[in-house]
């Protein structure tokens, strides 16, 4: 007899075949789909099907010769994940924060009044200025008339500029003054200002502007002024060039946006805690108040709106009230957003920091009775629904070779993150936490401000490399590679994807380090945070300690970093962990549906 | 539906019509005479200083224009005058901290060919390449010559923005970075609108092509100041 174990993910359906002989299975072939519509509803069965079909061929046979499907009974969980700013950056008229331009002029300090580059032939001499030049003026042309006013004793101490003409009108000046140039809005720079211009030599940053103290040396500032420049020194740190004015009411601010608290119910009592504390404090929150009930936001701040949309989402999918949808578990992150300075003169972006929360919900059981109906009708095999997913996970991942109980199974999914723990005597404890692969992706859209799916989801997968000429590229490890034929000019001088021997050209001004970092820092916020979190969970009396093997399944677990990261992890607790290989052939994909097949017909 | 092919005769016998008629008004001129295209603002003055050498400098760009580039022609398609490209692509180089430097190709009037004969020039290995119509081409010597790093094909919408940025792009690549490429708009009437004066003027510009000739160096100065620092 042919069976098929069928496994229906929250983002692919896996099969395993299998031809039952003396009462044991030996399995056939595997088959992959991407799932048809949300997990445990009758769109399912295209999926299936597709999946079945598959399998069905690599191993010669034809669909009508499969006698008995056995589906898993998914768990009826669904996550969902958010992201809000909590800071906010304002500035009125005084410095342009985030105004970072690539080649400045000149270099040093300069204090000045702020004087439009026409009036400085009616200056006097020894009085200090700082020429700005509009975009009209020429560079030769705002070269001329400073060198006129600095012959004729106008002590001009910098320039701000425009048009991107910094080093082109520095190259012209008979003394070195520090430019700042590509500045859009210069018809906002305040005139008559009190101001002062700082550029780094190349490979430095500036050392006054981004210091407090510095700046109140400039500006013969009070203590309690000093008070208050502090956000924009903080801000113009490793700067390569900045401007700082004094105007009589310009200020920076670093708003924290009202961003409202989480309110945490859980069997041990509830919590509450305010956003703006961070991530670290609602992880703690969630830890003391474990296992949560219900999670809710304070009505009409962002993070109340940010649960009721993941409430309503889940709502939707399985059609039930808002109102009866309880937040199961929570994870939330600490990352920056790119935001447009509010008030800006450059059109500046910076980084403001931000909460992720990832959010499980649990759902009334799903209605896999509803799909196994439908698939018995369309495919005309009859259906089984076998076994809790975790259990199924367990028989599956038990079949890679080396492993024994008790083991633990961590589970790395798109949506979720699941751990199970089998002890000798065969008995399972489960968890499903929030966040895991779609999770990252938010972290990695958000930090790099990449807005395309594909892209994301490619960068999370794929390592990165510089093409440093048209023969060679240099990897992220430091290595370089060499190729006989030139590569394609689209990707020369580029930061690229090695994504399956290609070469695939991402966004000009990211940097390899900078995308790398977000890269491995998202995965280790989500993948290493929840393995912990969910293996100590399963673990006998909450002691990660006493897990000695830890086997690695699920779609994130064939990523080339995760894997690694949480092994490396997981070894300071003395657990031996490693990424699953299933019936010796599958890797870690697969397991659901091999167990699905194995709970039937033993081991 | 507009027979495209139909006006593009027709636009080409009309500017024929015209340029013989301004030729036979011209002809009996002496041809080192400034023609009264040269444009009234900055002067370009292009001094040949010899056969143009392989640099050993990597922090330069060779710009190499085309046979008939300040020569015959002082305006580009639409009219800008050349001398104000050439400073505003020499401006955009010096901007990122490099130099530039200045060749005349004169054995192809091809804008491909020519800027890959400025890039295997060229210290850095980067090029550009620049017809007298406005047609620029960024090329680096590694490349097959009809391949590049980036082309500007329609001339006509090229402003003088434009090439202070592949000026700076050019650059850019000269020194590893990763610059964006440079953004260019896209006119559909630009090619039924010009296509027979890009054709007449790419018709001048091979009659000044000498083949089997080697580059050029040139010595560039303007007429009011002078962008080669």
């Amino acid at each position: 007899m042919i069976i098929a174990g069928v496994d229906i993910g929250n983002n692919t359906t896996e099969i395993a075949l299998a031809k039952i002989e003396d009462g044991k299975p030996r399995f056939l072939a595997s088959g992959i789909s991407r799932t048809t519509g949300i997990k445990g509803t009758p769109d399912n069965v295209v999926g299936i099907r597709l999946a079945l079909e598959e399998a069905v061929k690599k191993a010669g046979l034809r669909l009508e010769e499969v006698k008995l499907l056995r589906l898993n009974e998914a768990t009826p969980v669904i996550a969902d994940v958010a992201m809000e700013a909590i800071t906010e950056t304002i500035i009125t008229e005084s410095t342009m924060i985030g105004h970072n331009p690539s080649t400045p002029g000149g270099v040093g300090l300069g204090v000045g009044i702020t004087t439009p580059i026409f009036e400085l032939p009616s200056k006097n001499p020894g009085e200090k200025v700082i020429a700005v030049v509009p975009k009209n003026v020429d560079y030769e042309d705002a070269a001329r008339i400073i060198n006129r006013a600095l012959e004729k004793g106008v002590d001009v101490q910098g320039a701000i500029v425009q048009k991107d003409d910094g080093v082109l009108i520095s190259n012209r000046l008979s003394k070195t003054i520090p430019i700042v140039d590509e500045v859009s809005l210069i018809e906002k720079v305040p005139l008559n200002m009190l101001a002062c211009v700082e550029v780094a030599e190349q490979g430095f940053s500036i050392k006054t502007l981004s210091n407090p103290y510095g700046i109140a040396s400039v500006f013969n500032l009070s203590p309690e002024e000093t008070k208050n420049v502090v956000p924009i020194a903080r801000a113009l740190i490793g700067n390569r060039s900045a401007v700082v004015i004094k105007t009589p009411a310009g200020d920076v601010q670093e708003r924290k946006i009202p961003a409202g608290s989480l309110k945490l119910k859980g069997e041990n009592g509830s919590a509450v805690v305010d956003l703006e504390e961070g991530a670290e404090k609602v992880m703690k929150a969630v830890e003391q108040v474990w296992p949560l009930v219900d999670a809710e936001g304070t009505p009409s701040t962002n993070v109340g709106g940010l649960i009721a949309r993941v409430k309503e989402t889940m709502a939707e999918l399985t059609s039930q009230n808002p109102k009866d949808i309880r937040i199961q578990d929570v994870l939330a992150v600490d990352t920056l957003v790119q935001q447009k300075v509010t008030g800006g003169i450059a059109n500046e972006f910076f980084s403001e920091d931000a909460v992720a929360i990832g959010a499980m919900v649990k759902s009334s059981k799903l209605p896999m009775e509803k799909v196994a109906e439908r698939v018995e009708k369309e495919l005309g095999i009859p259906v089984e629904i076998a076994g809790v997913e975790a259990n199924m996970a367990i028989l599956g991942a038990l079949t890679t070779p080396g492993t024994d109980v008790p083991v633990a199974v961590l589970d790395l999914g798109g949506g979720s993150t699941d751990a199970a723990l089998m002890n000798r005597k065969g008995e399972v404890l489960s968890v499903h936490l929030a966040g895991a692969g779609e999770m990252v992706n938010m972290l990695i859209a958000a930090e790099l401000g990449i807005s395309d799916r594909q892209a994301v989801e490619d960068i999370k997968r794929y390592p990165v490399a510089k093409v440093e000429s048209l023969f060679s590229i240099r990897l992220e490890d430091g290595t370089v590679r060499f190729f006989d034929k030139p590569l394609d000019p689209q990707t020369f001088a580029r930061v690229c994807l090695l994504k399956e021997g290609n070469l695939i050209p991402l966004p000009a001004g990211l940097s390899m380090e900078k995308i790398r970092e977000v890269r491995r820092s998202a995965k280790r916020k989500v993948f290493v945070t929840n393995a912990v979190r969910a293996l100590s969970k399963v673990a006998p009396s909450g002691n990660i300690r006493l897990i000695d093997f830890v086997i690695m399944v699920g779609g994130s677990a064939l990523d080339f970093e995760v894997p690694e990261m949480i092994s490396d992890t997981l070894a300071n607790y003395g657990i031996v962990a490693g990424r699953g290989n299933i019936r010796g052939t599958e890797g870690p994909r697969n397991a659901v549906a091999t167990g699905l097949v194995l709970s039937g017909w033993g081991r | 539906m507009i027979n495209t092919e139909v006006l593009v005769e027709e636009v080409v016998r009309e500017v024929l019509k015209r340029l013989s008629a301004g030729k036979a008004d011209s002809c009996c001129r002496e041809p080192a005479e400034k023609a009264p295209e040269v444009p009234e603002g900055r002067e370009l003055i292009l001094e040949e200083v010899g056969p143009a050498q392989k640099g050993t400098k990597e922090d330069e760009v060779v710009i190499g224009l085309s046979p008939a580039f300040g020569v015959k022609f002082h305006e580009n398609i639409v009219g800008v005058p050349l001398a104000d490209i050439l400073r505003e692509i020499m401006a955009g180089i010096a901007e990122e901290g490099l130099r530039a430097r200045v060749i005349r190709v004169t054995h192809t009037a091809d804008v491909a060919f020519i800027a890959h004969a400025a890039a295997k020039l060229s210290g850095s290995g980067v090029g550009i390449g620049i017809q007298s119509r406005g047609t620029t081409v960024i090329h680096h010597k590694d490349l097959q010559p009809l391949n590049n790093l980036e082309l500007f094909p329609q001339c006509p919408v090229l402003t003088l923005e434009t090439y202070r940025a592949i000026g700076k792009n050019a650059a850019r690549y000269a020194k590893g970075e990763s610059p964006t490429p440079v953004p260019v708009m896209n006119d559909q009437m630009a090619r039924p609108k010009y296509q027979a004066k890009a054709a007449v003027m790419h018709n001048f510009e091979t009659q000044f092509v000498k083949p089997g000739t080697k580059p050029v160096e040139l010595r560039v100065s303007f007429g009011k100041g002078g962008a080669n620092r």
